[in-house]
């Protein structure tokens, strides 16, 4: 018994239009992805067609939806439905819409209801229609990939189709499972999706960098209100009180440096921030082994201040790093020498130690690779995100 | 034990792997073979002929002269043995550093691998010694794929320590028992990074045996403290969570390795200062995910 699809492309064959469809023997091809087009040139253009229906002027949802929807209406018969389906996960990206779920549920749909369930065990253990179930499981392999989360419909869309034994059912089940518990794992928040504006972007990774101080200020400065400053742009600063006391107890001798720009990445997008750092606090030496043991001149750190100098010290905050001590943290629209220098002079002003203190411009770091910085926005200033 | 029960389960876990929910953040192209029985420990990615084999005189002469060193190395553990005092219990809030990343002596230890080593991709990496000191695993994570026809996603570099070993070249394992907490001092670049510890065994299906957990680092200038507990790693096996979860067995320990992949391409950072384990009484956790009993075939499929 000749299959169903098979047949009637033979059917067609022998009655009339036939012309387009001879290409077609031997997989449902559907009218929707063949054009009017010339008879010569038909074995050339199908290549081209398929494309071109996704070459739309506005990509968006909407569009893309419209589209699957199109295809619905113009192919009852859901001729090449496989097909399609690839050809439209493909183009997911350029539409923007890969992190959609109602998108992925549109194209579940298309799949028809009913008719690949199996009805006896072999069906079922033989993965019935295994050319469609594997597509299924693309699309949910691509949900996950960009960490979309399926919800009830589509478990309930994939059984209508596929039966509660088949592949896709199983691996809706470990992903509806799996993914609810890894969502939230991160101690650092952060929103879904990311902004993406820069200033946005920015605020949210100093708010994450400086979580380590509960106190830090993040101010916001605008280089607009310097009258000598070349870039005019908003300028992120982060500082906490703990770091302005630091401040006021560093010598005027030693400067501080402006480090950057260093990359911070909020999921796929990078933000520059900058540093200002000071020399490391050194570690007072450790007394040794025989100055421990020596118990014939016992000075009491409580009442000898000599004593107290050499084996007390305050705790470290959590500023006083081994490559430096951070004073401040900023980041800036342009990333330019010029936003820099501004920030500083803002800093001035609420950190009066700043007057007395001069503040250099370092090209390396001990904290790690720097992005090197342009003068100003004009000699082409780098972008913040990438 | 642990492993002739294994065997008695459904040999089934390889068959169309993309059927299990991947643990990396992104999901690789895994071998979707309809085999059972994989006698490559390497599951397809290196063939024999790819090594280069120096010639026979040659081999025995290096393999004398490591007799020495692999005899004074078997004298030791005679003398452990007969000693017979193991360290049964780690002490409370004490980390014990398992690699310090000071001297470039430690990056010896760990093999780099990334998918361009597979002709899977074009990711680069590298592991050394970072400005102020510490080790410093970086690279540059490429998704693009090449166009074979076969490789659909694509993007990873890690960084995994050599299997653990005994006197003449024998495989070992580390045996973590005494703790319930992974420690490591660690400064990211705000990107999230796979932390793996195989516990490959014996049997071919213990082979891919790993146990995953994502660290997540905060970016920025500060050191972060990253203490995770043991019970916290789920079961993986080819980068695909398991069905039947278990908690990781800590005296079979084979290699520990750190995955940084992503679903951008980019470049990353991580700077280690040392990773440790430490015993942490108050965390009376012993796992952290159901072990729930599965019907009959779905298990693995």
């Amino acid at each position: 018994m000749l299959r169903p699809r098979l047949l009637s492309g033979v059917l067609a064959r022998w009655t009339g239009g036939a012309d387009r469809l001879q290409s077609s023997r031997n997989f449902g091809v559907s009218n929707f992805l063949l054009k009017k087009a010339d008879d010569s040139e038909q074995e050339e253009q199908k290549q081209v067609v398929a494309k071109s229906i996704f070459d739309v002027k506005e990509k968006n949802k909407n569009s893309y939806i419209d589209m699957v929807r199109k295809f619905n209406e113009r192919n009852v018969l859901k001729r090449g439905h496989v097909e399609f389906i690839y050809a439209a996960m493909k183009h997911m990206d350029e539409f923007g819409v890969s992190k959609d779920l109602e998108v992925y549920k549109s194209l579940i749909d298309i799949f028809p209801k009913g008719k690949m369930i199996p009805r006896n065990m072999f069906q079922a253990e033989f993965q019935h229609y295994p050319k469609h179930q594997q597509c299924a499981t693309d699309i949910l392999e691509k949900m996950e990939q960009n960490g979309v989360i399926p919800d009830m419909e589509v478990e309930v869309m994939l059984t209508n189709v596929f039966g509660k034994t088949a592949h896709p059912v199983r691996k809706f089940m470990r992903m509806y499972y799996w993914m609810p518990k890894f969502n939230n794992l991160s101690p650092w928040p952060l929103p879904k999706p990311v902004p993406d504006d820069p200033f946005e972007l920015a605020k949210l990774a100093l708010q994450r960098i400086t979580s380590v101080d509960l106190l830090t200020k993040i101010n916001t400065f605008d280089s607009k209100d310097l009258e000598d400053s070349l870039d005019k742009t908003w300028i992120l600063s982060a500082q906490s009180p703990l770091q302005k006391e630091i401040l006021e107890r560093l010598p005027s001798d030693q400067p501080l440096y402006v480090e950057g720009a260093f990359k911070i990445w909020l999921r796929s997008k990078c933000v520059q921030y900058f540093v200002l750092r000071g020399k490391p606090k050194p570690y007072k030496p450790r007394p040794t082994m025989d100055e421990i043991d020596d118990v014939s001149n016992l000075k009491s750190p409580y009442i000898d201040e000599e004593a107290a100098e050499k084996t007390l010290e305050p705790l470290r905050t959590v500023h006083e790093q081994a490559e430096g001590t951070i004073i401040a943290i900023a980041a800036t629209g342009t990333s330019s020498k010029d936003s820099l220098l501004s920030w500083i002079r803002f800093l001035q002003k609420t950190n009066p130690p700043l007057d007395r203190i001069p503040v250099l411009f370092s090209m390396t770091s001990p904290f790690g690779q720097v992005v090197p910085v342009n003068d100003s926005a004009e000699n082409q200033g780098q972008r913040l995100s990438d | 034990m642990a492993e002739t029960l294994k065997l008695c389960q459904v040999l089934l876990r390889r068959r169309l792997l993309k059927l299990g929910y991947s643990s990396s953040c992104q999901a690789f192209h895994t071998s979707a073979r309809n085999q059972v029985y994989d006698p490559n420990p390497k599951g397809g990615f290196r063939k024999e002929g790819d090594l280069n084999f120096p010639s026979r005189t040659e081999m025995i002469r290096d393999g004398l002269k490591q007799l020495k060193g692999e005899i004074m190395l078997w004298k030791e553990e005679v003398k452990e043995k007969l000693a017979m005092d193991p360290l049964m219990v780690a002490r409370k809030g004490e980390v014990d550093v398992q690699w310090q990343f000071n001297n470039p002596e430690v990056l010896a230890k760990f093999q780099l691998n990334s998918d361009r080593d597979q002709n899977h991709g074009y990711s680069t990496c590298e592991l050394k010694m970072s400005p102020s000191g510490k080790g410093l695993f970086t690279g540059f994570i490429d998704t693009r794929c090449p166009k074979d026809g076969i490789i659909s996603t694509t993007g990873y570099c890690s960084m995994r320590t050599y299997r653990a070993r005994k006197s003449f070249k024998r495989d070992s394992y580390l045996n973590w028992s005494m703790y319930n907490t992974l420690v490591m001092r660690v400064r990211g670049d705000g990107r999230s990074y796979q932390l793996n510890i195989a516990n490959a065994g014996y049997f071919d299906i213990t082979w891919n045996d790993v146990f995953n957990f994502i660290l997540y680092t905060r970016g920025g200038p500060y050191w972060q403290l990253a203490k995770i507990p043991f019970s916290k790693f789920f079961y993986v096996s080819k980068g695909r969570v398991q069905d039947k979860q278990r908690p990781i067995n800590l005296e079979l320990v084979s290699n520990f390795g750190i995955t940084a992949t992503d679903s951008s391409s980019g470049e990353f950072n991580l700077e280690i200062d040392y990773i440790g384990l430490e015993f942490d009484p108050a965390h009376q956790e012993t796992f952290a995910y159901e072990k729930y009993k599965h019907s009959n075939f779905i298990v693995g499929n």
